[in-house]
């Protein structure tokens, strides 16, 4: 257990990798402020999005808000954790030690029971459809005119189909979309085909460029502008396709991320996000226990309560976590009551998730469900909330607007707020 | 008047006339009697020009005029032979000529169903567990529709009225379908497509930027389609559009808590009682399982019949507007579906005069896209007057100077395959099928019996080879479609938006430089072929090459460039490949990306 309240790692030493690394994105930050950033804001390393998102809904009773004496309680008992009086599930014994590190939310009140819509709802904090997503809000807030990678990469495996990617860039468009890595692979067509050589490029490239410059005559030069970027951002995008190459990472680092899914991914995460990636989604699936709850709760726990604190804690060791704001959700929560199969459904009514890193009072756990956990009895949230807090976490106003095609669109919907209580 | 015959002193003179006309305060009015509507519409904007003290582009080049119509009505940028023909044409009125045979050529119609399949469908895709009209047979439909001039207003009354089970218009019901049926989906869309009017933030409470745009009207759409449902029918593997006879529509305001109820009601309109039905009379054919009920009284049915008529605030506006965004590249309000008393349209007297003829001519689409090409507007170059600094042009909204578009999807796909020539190639093979299988057909039948034949189907007779081109189009496109898939995929637009205008992205540029597919469309074309016999005439190589990608002849450092790159080459193989490394630097050139 660590004494030290969590807001101490702010001023903490950093690894010199972590310093050199900061310094270096301070100084590309402060030479190309972006246009949603302050001048100010733009000489600290730009913040982060971490998404780690437990698709299929986790059981709050078996993580983050336990009932033991309850009847709908389950088999687990809680445990202490490093806030004092606060108790988690058993099945999260690591999480428990760092809990001070981290604020969680225990009065999620969403309403939404369905896979899609739920997905869509929490990360666009809308209910009406067409808006985008948190990563592609994030690509687009926070893009520099030097950046080569995409703003937002996305991860998920491929079979069984996992609803992670309804809701995408929405009326943002294509430029924001997510790159999506599919069971670990890199993006498509990010390598020369062998077919064509290095003189095929060439030649073709001097065509371009000639056309292009001749196409010039007499129009704007911002006309094809960002066209011609687009060819910029593909040449280094395969230059740098190693950051999507796993195996440039230790062998040690891997082993202690975790031999999964999850864990490679939450390794790739830190990769994209040190490299320059602004926001990077990670799926965990699986967690649609309605069939044998405790059974599938004990093992998605098992990957991801290991996994999530061995990135808490080598995030913090290389200076990441100051700039880095690492949320942990899913699209909704599951049914107090048991089911028949000794399974929970789906639920949307009380629910937990929780914050950590950049932005962030860390050791709050706010509001409270009932004796059951049927019910939210004090600091309900619902998902428009959570967007503006999350924005708000990473210095961005929700109450803004995207300016797009002519017209403006609030950044979150103008009848949510920010939750102060876990904002640093 | 025609346009490319149009020198330079008669475009300043009519400028000088309507400069004299503001004058004197009579701005001429649309529908003045004689004047062609076109030239109505470019006295308009020639107007606001002059107030606005904006300096036009001139009149673009054949080639550049060549290029934009074909995108534009046909679908694809035109063949080298086609290019060469148009360019090389010095009959007076040829502009004129070459938009009346677009639009009576099948490609307009394939193109039309294009444009409107992803002006209604928005690249959506049902997530019902279902089985959904094929997108190929809606496509379809609005092909044939528009080979048959289908007026707007039958249009949308098909496709509003649509469950799917008729005989001829059942692919209508995909404007339904493909959105799962979903009340609030189909109120929003109902609202932005066909009436021009995003009431999205009206569903939760009135919009707090846009006065008229009122939560009860939101719901007042909403209440035509609230009772629809999709229905599944596994033994025909089609879903339906089903319809309760009851369900009532309330809402409350998420920012005030006001509540408020409503019956069926177009914005602006009265609204509508459901009539009188007897108890157990609800139904003319029960809801049962398996049975899928149809109601006596259908507020669908209200829907198809009342929203598509003049009278409907917004129909006939909305429609105008887009046909011109179409062309233009913008609307005259913009965003399309942002019509509201604060953002008024760029010409309201262009836009009022469009919408008008358009009402007068019985919702002829084909009809208003004519008048719409024929206009000097459209025929403007994209390149700047020397007098404006390329750094600063002109605003969008005075069409001073052609809106640099991007391809769509389906343009970017099907011009790849018309230049590379598998296009041409393809639809050649099967309307020399065609042909075949109908002289086989004449030759086996009597000389007398083909007499007769003739004579009996004299009316018909002359529209054979039309219906012949129309099959052998139909059918070379639907087969080659399979090999655009995935460039369709990274080309489109994301589901349920509109067009925001050029956004390349990183995939696309990918997808261009290295995919599969880009390797197979640029390893062996008929094209490369016929330029790999010209590679002892540079000059001429190039010329074809230039006409078959980009629409034009190379200027003199192009050409120079092309004759360099074949000079180090040795051997046939080699020279081929020159040949398809430089073809593919053009593809991906913003100058074939884009329509200019």
């Amino acid at each position: 257990m660590r004494n030290e309240p969590a807001g101490h790692q702010l001023v903490a030493p950093i690894s010199r990798r972590g310093l050199l690394r900061s310094t270096l994105g301070g100084a590309v930050g402060a030479a190309v402020a972006g246009r949603s950033v302050s001048a100010a804001d733009a000489v600290k390393p730009p913040r982060k999005l971490l998404l780690l998102f437990l698709s299929g809904g986790a059981s709050q009773l078996e993580t983050f808000d336990p009932k033991p004496d309850s009847k709908y309680g389950g088999p687990f008992r809680p445990i202490a954790t490093a806030i004092p009086g606060i108790q988690v599930g058993e099945l999260l014994p690591h999480t428990a030690r760092i809990l001070d590190r981290l604020a969680v939310i225990r009065s999620v009140n969403t309403g939404e029971t369905s896979h899609f819509r739920g997905h869509y709802l929490l990360q666009s904090g809308r209910k009406v459809p067409g808006y985008p997503v948190l990563g592609s809000v994030m690509a687009q807030l926070l893009e520099r005119p030097g950046d080569e990678l995409p703003g937002y990469v996305t991860m998920r495996r491929q079979n069984p189909q996992a609803y992670t990617d309804v809701g995408d860039a929405g009326f943002l468009g294509p430029r924001y979309e997510g790159v999506m890595i599919i069971d670990g692979k890199p993006p498509a067509n990010i390598r020369r085909p062998e077919s064509v050589d290095v003189a095929a490029v060439t030649t073709r490239d001097r065509i371009r460029r000639l056309t292009n410059k001749r196409f010039l005559e007499r129009r704007s030069p911002r006309s094809i502008q960002s066209y011609t970027e687009s060819y910029q951002k593909a040449d280094a995008l395969m230059r740098r396709r190693e950051v999507f190459d796993l195996e440039q990472e230790s062998a040690a680092d891997r082993a202690r991320y975790g031999d999964h899914h999850f864990g490679r991914n939450c390794l790739l995460a830190r990769r994209l996000l040190e490299a320059g990636v602004h926001c990077v989604k990670v799926a965990h699936h699986d967690w649609d226990a309605h069939f044998e709850n405790f059974h599938w709760q004990r093992q998605r726990c098992l990957e991801f309560d290991r996994t999530f604190v061995t990135l808490m804690d080598d995030f913090r060791d290389r200076g990441l976590l100051d700039e880095t704001l690492v949320v942990i959700m899913g699209e909704m929560g599951r049914t107090p009551r048991i089911n028949y199969y000794g399974g929970r459904d789906h639920w949307g009514d009380a629910w937990s998730m929780a914050f950590a890193g950049c932005g962030i009072k860390p050791g709050v756990v706010l509001g409270k469900t009932n004796e059951l956990g049927t019910e939210v009895t004090d600091g309900a949230v619902d998902a428009g909330d959570l967007f503006h807090t999350i924005l708000a976490a990473m210095g961005l106003d929700a109450k803004g607007n995207h300016q797009v095609g002519g017209r403006d669109n609030p950044i979150g919907d103008p009848a949510s707020s920010v939750i102060q209580e876990v904002l640093a | 008047m025609e346009i490319s015959s149009l020198a330079p002193s008669t475009t300043q003179q009519c400028r000088v006339l309507v400069a004299a006309l503001l004058l004197v305060g009579a701005v001429p009015h649309a529908g003045q009697a004689g004047t062609p509507f076109p030239e109505q519409i470019d006295r308009i904007i020639d107007a606001a020009h002059l107030r606005d003290g904006v300096r036009p582009a001139g009149v673009a080049d054949d080639a550049e005029f060549l290029r934009r119509v074909y995108l534009d009505l046909a679908g694809v940028v035109p063949t080298a032979v086609q290019a060469d023909a148009f360019c090389g044409d010095s009959a007076e009125g040829k502009r004129r000529r070459l938009v009346d045979r677009l639009l009576a050529a099948p490609t307009f119609s394939l193109q039309m169903s294009r444009v409107f399949d992803a002006m209604l469908v928005e690249r959506r895709v049902a997530t019902i567990k279902s089985y959904d009209f094929k997108p190929a047979e809606w496509q379809d439909w609005l092909a044939t529709a528009f080979r048959g001039n289908m007026s707007w207003d039958r249009l949308a009354a098909a496709m509003l009225q649509s469950d799917g089970t008729s005989d001829t218009e059942a692919a209508a019901a995909r404007f339904y379908l493909v959105r799962d049926v979903e009340p609030h989906l189909l109120a929003r869309d109902i609202g932005r497509l066909f009436l021009g009017r995003d009431l999205q933030c009206a569903q939760c409470h009135d919009d707090p930027r846009i006065k008229t745009y009122r939560q009860a009207d939101y719901y007042g759409l909403y209440a035509f389609v609230s009772r629809l449902k999709h229905f599944r029918d596994d033994k025909k593997k089609l879903n339906f559009v089903t319809e309760k006879a009851n369900g009532d529509v309330s809402f409350t305001s998420a920012f005030s808590g006001a509540m408020g109820e409503t019956n069926p009601r177009l914005p602006g309109g009265e609204m509508i009682a459901d009539p009188p039905v007897a108890k157990g009379k609800e139904y003319s054919v029960k809801p049962e399982k398996g049975q899928m009920g149809i109601p006596t009284y259908s507020r669908r049915l209200q829907l198809a019949q009342r929203l598509p008529r003049k009278q409907t605030t917004g129909f006939s506006r909305n429609i105008a507007n887009r046909l011109w965004a179409l062309m233009l590249g913008r609307g005259l309000v913009h965003p399309l579906d942002m019509h509201h008393p604060d953002n008024p349209p760029s010409h309201p007297e262009l836009l009022k005069s469009l919408t008008e003829r358009f009402e007068q001519t019985g919702f002829d689409i084909r009809g208003l896209l004519r008048e719409i090409a024929l206009t000097r507007a459209y025929q403007r170059s994209s390149r700047l007057p020397d007098e404006v600094d390329p750094k600063r042009p002109p605003d969008p909204s005075e069409f001073a100077v052609a809106a640099l578009r991007p391809l769509t999807a389906e343009q970017m796909g099907w011009s790849v395959l018309q230049v590379t020539g598998r296009l041409p190639s393809r639809i050649e093979r099967f309307d020399r099928k065609l042909r075949e299988a109908a002289d086989k057909q004449k030759t086996g039948n009597t000389p007398e019996k083909a007499e007769e034949t003739d004579t009996q189907k004299a009316g018909n007779s002359e529209r054979r080879p039309d219906d012949r081109n129309w099959q052998a189009h139909r059918q070379a496109y639907r087969e080659l479609a399979r090999e655009l898939s995935s460039l369709l995929t990274v080309f489109s637009r994301l589901p349920g938006q509109p067009d925001n205008g050029f956004q390349p992205s990183v995939d696309q540029a990918l997808f261009l430089l290295n995919s599969e597919q880009m390797v197979k469309f640029t390893k062996d074309f008929p094209l490369l072929d016929r330029l790999t016999k010209l590679a002892d005439q540079p000059d001429e190589l190039a010329t074809r090459l230039y006409l078959s990608v980009l629409s034009r002849r190379p200027a003199v450092e192009e050409r120079q460039e092309v004759a360099r790159l074949l000079e180090g080459t040795e051997n046939r193989d080699q020279r081929r490949e020159v040949i398809r490394r430089i073809t593919w630097g053009l593809l991906v050139s913003a100058e074939f990306r884009l329509n200019h």
